[in-house]
């Protein structure tokens, strides 16, 4: 057999950590003859193996690609600091892992935005890669770079490198860019050319193809799209799950990786809307896979790869109209074949007995919940829709079933929080402490541990809260040093997020193209993970802003007025502003919404004419 | 039930993976082929393997083995690489199956075979130096072990080296203790040449096979 990657490779392979994230040769990794395929996408997730490996949209998109003769699509993570630096030293190029061919060989550099933090990581592998971070300096009709997934929200940070941004989902509109790149280079045509013809695809937006005026205040005056690019760009979106692509196998990683399981995706969207939460807005409405259809894709991805654990995927699995039937329906198979169900983003109303029963035979590693806030007022501001007394009957049935682990998830820095709302969250992980003393028939001999979290709130694009101010890293820490003090028990431990990676994250989340120049300073400084607390560096990235005469709490701290252009508003994600602006009225008042299922609120997601908008009640 | 011995190599890329993902790659593809084997009667049940000797990171394996237990005697044993392979990645090929002649505790030696070159110095420099050491009295090496460091001479290691001729490809033969009793890693015995002569050797070794205490080969 002959290795794909370099002598060279091998020859540090040895000197670094957990060598095999940089191998490839894992079962079903797709090799393909590279004479005899068209496009050659490199398909880049800014992160290391193990995290991005994890990632559904990845082993998606992964396997539609491949399933075309003519595309050979590989993958391509952030190599950890230890590799990275013997990279560098010995000047080998980011490679691919399939091939081991460099990423100058391919035709689309596709990276996915999941993150602000690793945005870094992005040009950190173009420029390990060798090839030029400004799309204006790659003039070939070749190594095209684009990106997809949530970020793509807001893609303005990060203008000035890609050439095509994926708005939405991707099976379809990435394809239909890959076959205007063959047609295209079959007939000779240009970059720019291709670019352009690219913009009037459903989907896409080519920042290079719109101006942007500002005002004296830094807020934007125009946004003008130039050469025929639409001035609004909508998302993409699959309205049907069940006929669209889904991968009957993965790539089985020889390392442990973080969701080292089979994966099925049970339905897209968020019948809830809460009004901090972006996934909710940018995915309406909901659509839902059949169970019949569940079904097949767990048997055949488990049979395929050999996983004996399935974790069922979407932004609240307990919301799954008929969950009930489908545990039975998943559970009748999993209990034959041995394979061990996993349930995550269960919501506080949703734990019931039914539920428990079904995945009771998944380990009691623990059990998480999202209240998000400490108080009824601000539960209802936020439109969570979680009442104390369900939290407390949904805990009593997890210890009456012997849990005695309890994860509560909370955010900090809400709209209209009050030092009252900080102290409610420790009043809430006390009430939950003191069910578990209340419940009969609980584990015997051992104490309960309630794990209290607490990140901190970053205002996101497309949300009803996109105006509002982010709360200064002082206010979070004061708010944080109000909940470690109010917490009065040993059975709460309390963690929380750094205030400053977050104070980042809301820079670049609803940053402007006036970032670009950070970034691009970032890069040549070498920046990369800054997710990760080995790496980042505040005090660094805040001399950038500084040399760069950027004011970061503009994009953060600052409240926006209504009428300002802001970044991403010609971005349509089928949510009209109209909707978002009397939520965030409502949120003021502390009045909720009710969800889709219950009644629809006209947010205008139902102009694409199916999922939970055309549901029968 | 009856035990059975599972022989197959590691090498490629899949020699940069730790025991513990051997492991779990190896669980996978037991479960996947559907063999009729023993499970633990813990309180999570999982099936039964052991490796009797258990490879490092970055060494290739000829003749690596992992013991299973198989509950029906009239399984054919023969069908198990067939069963096995189509779920492993290339880099590990189940190639026999056998019912086990010795204990996992008769293992008493390793045979390796070991390509080595510099970039500082040529093959020929590279192999009189390593020929220099054997003039001297001693090569300590610090070795952890259970009770922390300790001193190792590592001089009859290296006299045990059988260099071949190539000096494109400079390569030698070594057996060395193994086992539960006395292991010896070649990685360390480079180690303490690299810490002699002062320069980085690159090495690739290869496992080629586990004796008994009379040289006999593990079976």
């Amino acid at each position: 057999m002959i290795l794909l990657y370099s002598p060279d490779v091998e020859k540090i392979l040895l000197k670094v950590q957990k060598p095999g994230r940089y191998t490839g040769g894992e079962l079903n990794a797709v090799i393909k003859d590279k004479e005899k395929v068209e496009i050659r996408f490199a398909f880049c997730f800014p992160d290391t193996y193990e995290i991005g490996m994890s990632h559904l949209g990845m082993k998606i998109l992964y396997s539609q690609f491949n399933s075309y003769d003519h595309i050979w699509c590989e993958r391509v993570f952030a190599p950890w600091t230890d590799m990275e630096a013997l990279m560098r030293e010995r000047n080998i190029p980011l490679y691919a892992l399939e091939s081991g061919d460099p990423l100058t060989e391919f035709d689309f550099i596709g990276f996915t935005l999941q993150y602000e933090l690793s945005y870094t990581n992005v040009l950190n592998m173009l420029s390990l890669a060798g090839i030029p971070l400004l799309s204006k300096d790659r003039t070939e009709l070749n190594n095209i770079v684009v990106a997809g997934g949530t970020c793509t929200s807001n893609p303005e940070p990060l203008a000035d490198f890609v050439d095509i941004f994926f708005i939405g989902e991707g099976e379809e509109v990435d394809l239909e860019v890959m076959e205007l790149y063959r047609e295209y280079k079959k007939q000779g045509k240009n970059k720019k050319e291709f670019l352009i013809a690219a913009s009037k695809i459903e989907g896409v937006y080519v920042p290079s193809l719109y101006d942007v005026e500002y005002n004296e205040d830094g807020t934007i005056k125009s946004f003008t799209a130039l050469e025929g690019a639409p001035q609004r760009v909508s998302k993409r979106i699959m309205m049907d799950l069940d006929s669209t692509y889904y991968p009957d196998t993965f790539v089985v990683p020889l390392v442990e990786i973080v969701h080292d399981r089979a994966i099925s995706e049970i339905f897209r969207g968020c019948i809830r809307g809460c009004r901090f939460c972006q996934a909710g807005f940018l995915n309406r409405p909901v659509r839902e896979k059949s169970p019949d259809n569940i079904l097949n894709q767990c048997r055949t991805l488990c049979d395929r790869t050999g996983y004996d654990e399935i974790s069922l995927s979407s932004l609240s699995s307990s919301d799954y109209s008929d969950i009930v039937g489908l545990l039975e329906t998943l559970t009748q198979w999993s209990d034959k074949s041995g394979v061990s169900l996993s349930l995550p983003s269960l919501r506080v109303d949703g734990f019931t007995d039914d539920i428990m029963n079904k995945i009771k035979t998944v380990r009691k590693s623990g059990l998480t919940f999202a209240p998000e806030a400490g108080t009824q007022r601000l539960r209802d501001a936020i439109n969570k829709n979680v009442f104390e007394d369900e939290l407390l009957k949904t805990c009593h049935t997890a210890f009456a079933g012997g849990w005695t682990n309890i994860k509560l998830y909370f955010m900090i820095g809400l709209p209209t929080e009050t030092m009252e709302d900080v102290e409610g969250i420790a009043n809430l992980g006390q009430a939950v402490v003191n069910e578990f003393y209340r419940t009969e028939g609980r584990a015997k001999g051992r104490g309960v541990n309630v794990t209290v979290s607490a990140s901190s709130f970053v205002p996101k694009p497309h949300t009803p809260f996109q105006w509002e101010a982010q709360d200064s890293i002082d206010t979070i820490h004061e708010k944080q040093k109000h909940l470690k003090e109010s917490i009065r028990t040993k059975k709460i431990s309390f963690n929380y997020h750094a205030a400053d990676t977050s104070y980042l994250e809301g820079i670049f989340a609803r940053g402007d193209r006036k970032l670009c120049k950070v970034m691009l300073k970032a890069a040549e400084r070498g920046f990369h993970f800054d997710g990760w607390n080995d790496c980042f560096d505040f005090a660094a990235w805040m001399e950038i802003f500084d040399e760069c005469g950027i004011d970061p709490d503009f994009y953060t701290t600052r409240k926006r007025s209504l009428d300002e252009i802001l970044p991403w508003d010609f971005l349509d994600y089928g949510v009209c502003k109209n909707f978002l602006l009397s939520e965030r009225e409502k949120a003021y008042r502390s009045v909720t919404t009710p969800n889709c299922r219950e009644k629809c609120s006209a947010c205008g997601a139902a102009k694409y004419k199916g999922g939970i908008c055309f549901e029968k009640c | 039930m009856k035990n059975v011995r599972i022989w197959f190599s590691k090498t490629d890329e899949c020699k940069y993976i730790s025991h513990l993902d051997l492991n779990r790659v190896m669980l996978r593809a037991v479960r996947r082929a559907q063999l009729p084997i023993w499970y633990t009667e813990g309180f999570n049940p999982h099936p039964f393997v052991t490796f009797p000797l258990p490879i490092s990171l970055g060494i290739s394996g000829l003749r690596e083995c992992m013991d299973i237990r198989i509950l029906d005697d009239n399984f054919n044993i023969k069908e198990i690489s067939d069963k096995m392979n189509p779920y492993l990645p290339m880099g590990i090929r189940v190639f026999d199956a056998t019912e086990p002649v010795y204990d996992p505790k008769y293992i008493t030696y390793a045979r390796y075979n070991a390509e080595i070159s510099s970039e500082q110095v040529s093959s020929e420099v590279l192999r009189e130096s390593i020929y220099n050491i054997l003039k001297k009295d001693e090569l300590i090496i610090q070795k952890k072990s259970k009770a922390g460091m300790k001193d190792v001479d590592m001089l009859p290691y290296v006299k045990a080296f059988e260099f071949n001729d190539d000096l494109n490809n400079l390569s030698f033969t070594v057996t060395l203790p193994a086992g539960n009793t006395k292991n010896i890693g070649l990685p360390l015995v480079l180690k303490a040449i690299e810490k002699d002569l002062e320069i980085e050797i690159d090495y690739k070794i290869t496992k080629l096979d586990m004796f008994t205490e009379e040289m006999k080969p593990f079976a």
